[in-house]
């Protein structure tokens, strides 16, 4: 036995062991994006704390402490470039999480720390929400709550593990309400903008193009998009996803025009038309992707000029959205003169053979269509090798690729191709995006990787308006037929450095087939969760409800968060094992009695105060009966010996005489 | 200011709470009896799932928003969990030691649980201070609560007040009890003043304290026999069909010490007081000794007992007995 009072400011040895482990698993998914010496700052404070614990050391000064607060912050300032912004302002939580460490003395310090560890918890979700991260973050929850539970002094709680054991049961009960108030809860419009988190890491398609960038992208397995069909997945050769178009060349790199981008282009709808929806990872681009000539019923989206889709914002976190496609569809027939001048345009000086052998061709076909053969069976015929690891390209780089090293990557080919056609005075752009993707079977999903990047050639006709074409299809057919890996099969290399990729067993069926099976959860995962926001909750809503109203959403928000808990209560408190004490039940049956005689126990009233009160008003042979049932049902209660249930029924059978 | 501001309510609240919750030896702590309300922990809490909700609304991240929602419903569970902390347990009243005034006495208590197992029951008498104790599932645990004796008599023990915050601390579920149980408070003993007691040793001081000294002292009762002078029969105790007792009084040969309220100046609290420090310091020899208040006399007699009586006596001389 403790006094409250002299407890209620220390922390139990329990609680800070579970506040020491859920520091550290808090603090390991930051690990990615924190300054480093913050690693470092954390194992110093821990020690620190742990031999404060032990008695070895003194709890910091004053002094020493504004010194570490006043350091750290500095140095995060250092390290980030300032103290706004996302990535800014969870270095300095995480700071304030360990330095809090050195001053945790009183149960309210500890208190505050396990709230801050929540918080922290969720900054790590705007860094990562993977259905790993996310069961991850479990345990540092599990281990919060153990210490929470730990400072609750208890001679239960000074066991190790029973804190976390009544943690996760907890946490088990909470998951039904939980779920309920996930999907009705409405999901509001960000209230005020904040600083989102940047992806330094994040690869993909940029707003410009050097022929080496995308042999880059070549090498990166990261996932770009995800596409689910309403109807059947179309060919794989069919899957050309336009990201955007690249009309500008200087020389070298070939770049997204800042003109007309507002302006929604003409087109006409022909032939079938294609829906899916897409899911894409975080690119920090506005731009989305999406089959020819592609529409948007979201809002947010619009068609722009050069039949690309975008976003009002940037695409931060994982997007989806839904999209139809008509393939067949005559695209811009009609150009102005400042237009076709914009997809003419070259550069005045450079590359003289190829503008000259452009002139030639000119010369040999006066039909645009034909002279697009033309140069199509070039690259058929001639002998081009695809390849990721193209060699080094000087000055004039198209004549170089063209005429000597005939090595390249699809922005080589694409490059060279729009190159020509404009020396040939046909009106030609690079278009930039990504080509097929792996159809998942079991979940009838085209999954899109980094490594599926490339770039082909549309050209204009007056009337018959843009058409696409692709050079890399002359070069390497099985790349469009069969995807990248199918094509580079020579070149070991892709993939090389990570021989963890389960991208390198894909000849292992069964690996091949858990791969696609995790793939398949994780695409769930994002669409059915990570998805659902307002737009997915009010289809869902609507599916469910007819209607989507907030006021019968409400109501049903409340009446089964009211079942759910009195459900769980239910369990919890098991009311039907009540009566079971059989000793309890022959009690109540002599009250009976005795109430039908008139003589009722008062609520809380002792038996003994009872028998005192109705002893003189009871004929002289039942004082005798009921005393005697009375003593004998006490012993039963607090005596050690066992319940003998035979002797208080005869003492009950005397008093209903 | 801020007594008085909370004075009447506070009033009204212990008025209405002797109507909800009347006194009684034991009470199972039932529904009606416990009150439920969220602790600053737990309002922290909540102000801290706020800011959770903010960040999963402001990022549109589901995660931030599952994360946020099962802490909130684990909390609210963690109502009902700590109001079954304290459900069904019974508690009742285990008697009391006897204490001086200006001393504290123990009060006993006992905790019973039928079936669960209750963790931190906090029991106490303000809730600053409180008693933390677990009952493990169907068992007993016997509780000492020292409480401060202010005046002689039965002093009425407060209110208890019993509470708990397990699991979690976001919610405290507590009830007041009044097991009805009174705490007997003898009086102060003054230690300092020793002139009165009548006896052989003390002769003089006897006369100087007491003008109506010289009669022969009073030793106490003892069964009739036949030959004792009528006159020495003690009626007041006959009357009380306690028998035919007749007073004895030494012949100041003895040992025999006889403490008299009559002999004491002073009012009656200190008169009271001198002679509980005299029984005392008298019982710790072994000499029988008597104790002579008004209508009432004791001894002589010696032994643990007899000085129970004795200090018995002068805690209720004059007071109603509950």
């Amino acid at each position: 036995m403790t006094t409250a009072a002299q407890v209620r400011d220390d922390i139990p040895r329990i609680s800070l062991m579970w506040l020491l482990i859920a520091q550290a698993l808090v603090i390991i998914p930051h690990l990615l994006h924190v300054p480093l010496w913050l690693i470092g700052v954390w194992l110093g404070c821990a020690a620190w704390r742990v031999q404060v614990f032990r008695m070895r050391w003194p709890f910091p000064n004053a002094w020493v402490k504004a010194a570490l607060m006043i350091g750290s912050g500095f140095a995060v300032y250092l390290s980030r470039g300032g103290l706004v912004g996302l990535d800014a302002a969870v270095a300095l939580l995480i700071t304030a999480f360990i330095l809090k460490l050195l001053e945790v003395r009183t149960r309210r310090d500890a208190l505050v720390l396990i709230f801050l560890g929540f918080f922290t918890v969720v900054t790590s979700y705007l860094f990562a929400d993977s259905l790993l991260a996310a069961l991850y973050s479990l345990l540092p929850v599990l281990a919060l709550l153990a210490a929470l539970v730990g400072l609750q002094q208890s001679g239960f709680a000074r066991e190790p593990l029973a804190p976390l054991k009544l943690a996760s049961k907890l946490l088990a009960q909470a998951i039904p309400l939980m779920l309920l108030l996930f999907v009705l809860f409405p999901r509001l419009e960000p209230l005020w903008s904040l600083p989102q988190p940047k992806d330094k890491g994040t690869t993909g398609l940029s707003s410009s193009m050097t022929p080496g960038d995308l042999a880059e992208l070549g090498q990166s397995a990261a996932l770009a998009f995800r596409a689910r069909f309403d109807g059947a997945i179309p060919a794989q050769s069919q899957l050309y996803w336009r990201a955007l178009t690249l009309p500008n060349f200087d020389g070298r790199s070939w770049s997204i025009s800042e003109r007309f981008e507002r302006s929604e282009p003409q087109w006409q709808a022909q032939g079938e038309s294609i829906s899916y929806s897409i899911i894409m990872q975080p690119s920090t681009q506005p731009w989305l992707f999406s089959l020819d000539v592609g529409s948007s019923e979201q809002e947010d989206i619009r068609l722009m000029s050069d039949f690309r889709l975008q976003r009002r914002t940037p695409v931060n976190r994982t997007y989806q959205y839904q999209a139809t496609s008509w393939p067949q569809a005559l695209r811009q027939p009609q150009l102005n003169q400042r237009q076709q001048q914009e997809f003419l345009q070259l550069p005045r000086t450079g590359n003289q053979q190829t503008r000259d052998w452009a002139q030639r061709l000119r010369g040999q076909y006066h039909d645009d269509d034909a002279l697009v053969s033309a140069l199509l069976r070039h690259f058929n015929q001639e002998l081009y090798h695809y390849t990721l690891k193209p060699p080094l390209l000087g000055r004039d780089s198209v004549d170089e690729f063209l005429f000597s090293s005939l090595r390249g990557f699809c922005a080589h080919y694409a490059g060279a191709m729009v190159f020509t056609l404009r020396a040939a005075g046909i009106p030609a752009r690079v278009v930039a995006g990504y080509q097929g993707g792996e159809i998942n079977q079991a979940g009838q999903f085209v999954q899109v990787r980094q490594f599926d990047a490339h770039a082909w050639v549309e050209y204009w006709q007056r009337g018959q308006g843009w058409r696409s074409v692709d050079p890399t299809f002359e070069v390497a057919p099985e790349r469009i037929e069969r995807g990248l890996q199918e094509a580079l099969q020579d070149e070991s290399e892709l993939f090389q450095g990570d021989i963890f990729s389960p991208l390198r067993y894909q000849h292992i069926a069964w690996v091949n087939q858990l791969r696609m099976s995790w793939e398949n959860l994780n695409h769930s995962w994002q669409t059915k969760i990570l998805g659902y926001q307002r737009d997915s909750q009010q289809a869902w809503l609507k599916q469910w409800f007819g209607k989507v109203d907030w006021q019968v959403l409400g109501l049903t928000l409340v009446a089964s968060a009211a079942l759910i808990i009195a459900l769980i209560v239910l369990w919890m408190f098991k009311p039907w094992q009540r009566q079971t004490d059989p000793v309890q039940r022959v009690l109540n049956h002599f009250q009976r009695v005795l109430r039908r005689r008139g003589f009722k126990r008062e609520t809380g009233e002792g038996l003994r105060d009872f028998y005192q009160r109705i002893h003189q008003q009871l004929p002289q042979s039942q004082q005798q009966a009921v005393r005697v049932f009375i003593e004998t049902y006490e012993q039963q209660q607090y005596a050690e010996q066992g319940q003998d249930l035979a002797t208080l029924r005869r003492a009950l059978a005397q008093v209903k005489k | 200011m801020r007594e008085t501001f909370f004075k009447l309510p506070r009033q009204w609240f212990a008025a209405w709470l002797a109507r909800r919750l009347p006194p009684v030896q034991s009470i199972r702590l039932q529904q009606q009896h416990i009150f439920i309300v969220p602790t600053r922990t737990g309002i922290a809490y909540a102000a801290a799932l706020l800011l959770m909700l903010l960040v999963a609304i402001n990022y549109q991240n589901s995660l931030a928003y599952a994360l946020t929602f099962l802490l909130a419903s684990l909390g609210l569970l963690t109502m009902f969990h700590t109001w079954r902390n304290l459900a069904g347990l019974t508690l009742s009243a285990a008697g009391s030691s006897p204490c001086f005034a200006g001393e504290y006495g123990n009060y006993r208590l006992r905790l019973h649980s039928a079936k669960n197992a209750y963790q931190a029951i906090a029991v106490g008498w303000h809730a600053k201070q409180l008693t933390l104790v677990d009952v493990e599932q169907q068992s007993e645990q016997l509780l000492e609560l020292s409480l401060l004796g202010k005046q002689r008599g039965w002093q009425h023990a407060p209110r208890l007040r019993i509470e708990t915050r397990f699991p979690l601390g976001l919610f405290v579920a507590w009830s007041q009890i009044d097991l009805a149980q009174s705490i007997l408070v003898y009086p102060q003993p003054l230690h300092d003043v020793d002139l009165l007691v009548s006896g052989q040793g003390d002769e003089n001081d006897a006369e100087q304290a007491s003008p109506s000294a010289g009669v022969d002292d009073y030793q106490g009762l003892a069964a009739w026999q036949e030959g004792d002078s009528l006159r020495r029969i003690h009626w007041k105790a006959w009357s009380k069909g306690q028998g035919l007792l007749v007073k004895q009084f030494t012949e100041q040969q003895g040992q025999q010490q006889v403490l008299d309220f009559t002999q004491v100046p002073g009012d009656l609290e200190f008169r009271l007081s001198v002679l509980c420090a005299q029984v005392l310091k008298i019982s710790q020899t072994d000499q029988p000794y008597s104790l002579l208040l008004p209508h009432q006399e004791l001894g002589p007699d010696s032994g643990v007992e007899h000085r129970q009586r004795c200090l018995r006596a002068l805690a209720l001389y004059g007071v109603e007995q509950p």
